[in-house]
């Protein structure tokens, strides 16, 4: 058995003749040292992936359309079950499938299903406690609350489709969160507002995006970039304004931003950018 | 710091939504911690004559003193609009709190009827948002809620009205000097 310091000895000779790489001795290290590495999801979507998800869509339709026209007929206890009962299940069916690399997408499909119905259920939760559910303090709980959630499930199952979750929560938790500090109080021009906070997503998700090129989320670059490409050029050129009320600074600003986009579409050799 | 390193975009991505919501908090909150409007003003609620019939009077400031304006109402058998005693409010900005004040009382008031107090706040109405993610909209004027405004500082008024909280329900009428 060789000792530690030949090991060392040894694995610095292979690095100066660039027989292994930086990433590989990660990759081994972290293989060794039990760390969990992240579940990779970049299958193509075939029909039968793009079938899972549109049934995971009709049964959150399903349940939303029966809630919404039996709301006052139905007990507390009746739409908890349907919504939150529905969505935690439908969660833990989806860890259960996930554990199987045959069932892996259909599990993901039920991933869907529990973030579309969960927030439901933290609505009607909100809503019995006697709550404005709609008001942006009660949303940016039920956001936080689902942000938290998914971040979590995250760091346990090391899955892209809780990334793509934890980014929606975390996104619908920011734009809450600045409405609801901002309340009512005439402190800014609420378009304005609104356009310099879609800017700030705007920038995020590409930058978001540009991590995860280099690793094993890089399936989720492309949604992100052209996301984000979108509402950071769609906020310049809203804050530009129109006649009479133009900003010269972002009018000015604006051309230079679309060059900008074109060159950095070539740099990182993404598509997603002339979307 | 290796990791902050490794990940720098990702941890720059991350940040620059927290630092928005750290700004947007320290512009609503730090600018009300020094600055604070002084001059305390008069209001009168329920003399609103469109939609209240309010003994035929309104309210007014003349060199620089209240008065009370008669006003003719045209006789209409088919209006009947509430009946309602005008109520005159002297608003403390320190306490941020509204009380009553006699008619007689609010003569001996010297008034600045300019809608800019001296140390420039004024009354303003609120704004209302609405919707749910990703639909947020800025839904224009909210009439019940009414704000100090005034170097990048608004507070929100604890009015006292005479009747429901509705767009003509509170006319400002002066800053007292």
């Amino acid at each position: 058995m060789a000792t530690k310091e030949e090991v060392l000895q040894y694995i610095k000779t292979l690095g100066e003749q660039k027989i292994v790489t930086k990433d590989e001795l990660d990759l081994a290290f972290d293989s060794g040292s039990g760390i969990k590495t992240d579940v990779v999801l970049t299958k193509k979507l075939g029909i039968s992936e793009i079938l899972y998800y549109i049934g995971g869509a009709i049964v959150f339709l399903g349940i939303a359309i029966l809630l919404a026209q039996n709301w006052s007929t139905l007990g507390f206890g009746t739409k908890v079950l349907a919504t939150l009962g529905a969505g935690v299940a439908a969660y833990f069916v989806g860890v259960l499938f996930s554990r199987d690399e045959r069932t892996e997408t259909a599990g993901s499909a039920f991933y869907l299903i529990s973030a579309l119905v969960i927030p439901m259920g933290l609505y009607v939760i909100f809503d019995n406690a006697g709550f404005d559910a709609s008001s942006y303090g009660s949303q940016s709980l039920i956001s936080g609350i689902l942000f938290g959630m998914y971040m979590l499930s995250y760091v346990v199952f090391r899955k892209n489709v809780f990334t793509l979750f934890s980014i929606l929560f975390g996104t619908w938790l920011f734009f809450s969160l600045t409405s609801f500090m901002v309340g009512g109080g005439p402190y800014f021009d609420d378009w304005k507002f609104y356009e310099y906070r879609v800017l700030v997503a705007g920038i995020t998700y590409m930058l978001i995006g540009y991590a995860f090129s280099k690793n094993e989320r890089a399936s989720l670059s492309n949604f992100l970039y052209g996301f984000g490409i979108l509402g950071f050029l769609g906020s310049a050129l809203a804050l530009g304004g129109w006649e009479p009320n133009q900003n010269v600074f972002w009018e000015l600003i604006y051309p230079g931003l679309i060059f900008g986009a074109l060159f950095l579409s070539v740099h990182i050799k993404s598509k997603s950018f002339l979307t | 710091m290796e990791i902050i390193k490794k990940n720098i975009t990702l941890v720059l991505g991350i940040s620059i939504p927290i630092l928005m919501i750290l700004f947007v908090a320290g512009s609503i909150y730090l600018p009300g911690l020094f600055i604070k409007p002084h001059f305390n003003f008069l209001y009168a609620s329920g003399d609103d004559s469109y939609y209240y019939y309010n003994n035929g009077y309104q309210y007014s400031v003349q060199n620089d003193k209240l008065i009370k304006n008669e006003l003719k109402q045209p006789e209409n058998p088919n209006y009947t609009p509430p009946r309602v005693e005008p109520k005159l409010y002297l608003y403390d900005v320190v306490k941020n709190e509204s009380k009553e004040i006699a008619f007689a009382d609010a003569q001996n008031l010297n008034l600045d009827s300019n809608t800019k107090s001296p140390d420039d706040f004024e009354v303003v109405y609120g704004s209302r948002g609405d919707g749910f993610f990703p639909f947020f909209w800025g839904g224009g004027t909210d009439y019940n809620a009414r704000y100090l405004k005034g170097h990048n500082v608004s507070k929100k008024l604890n009015l006292q009205l005479n009747g429901g909280s509705y767009y003509n329900n509170f006319r400002f009428i002066g800053w007292i000097k």
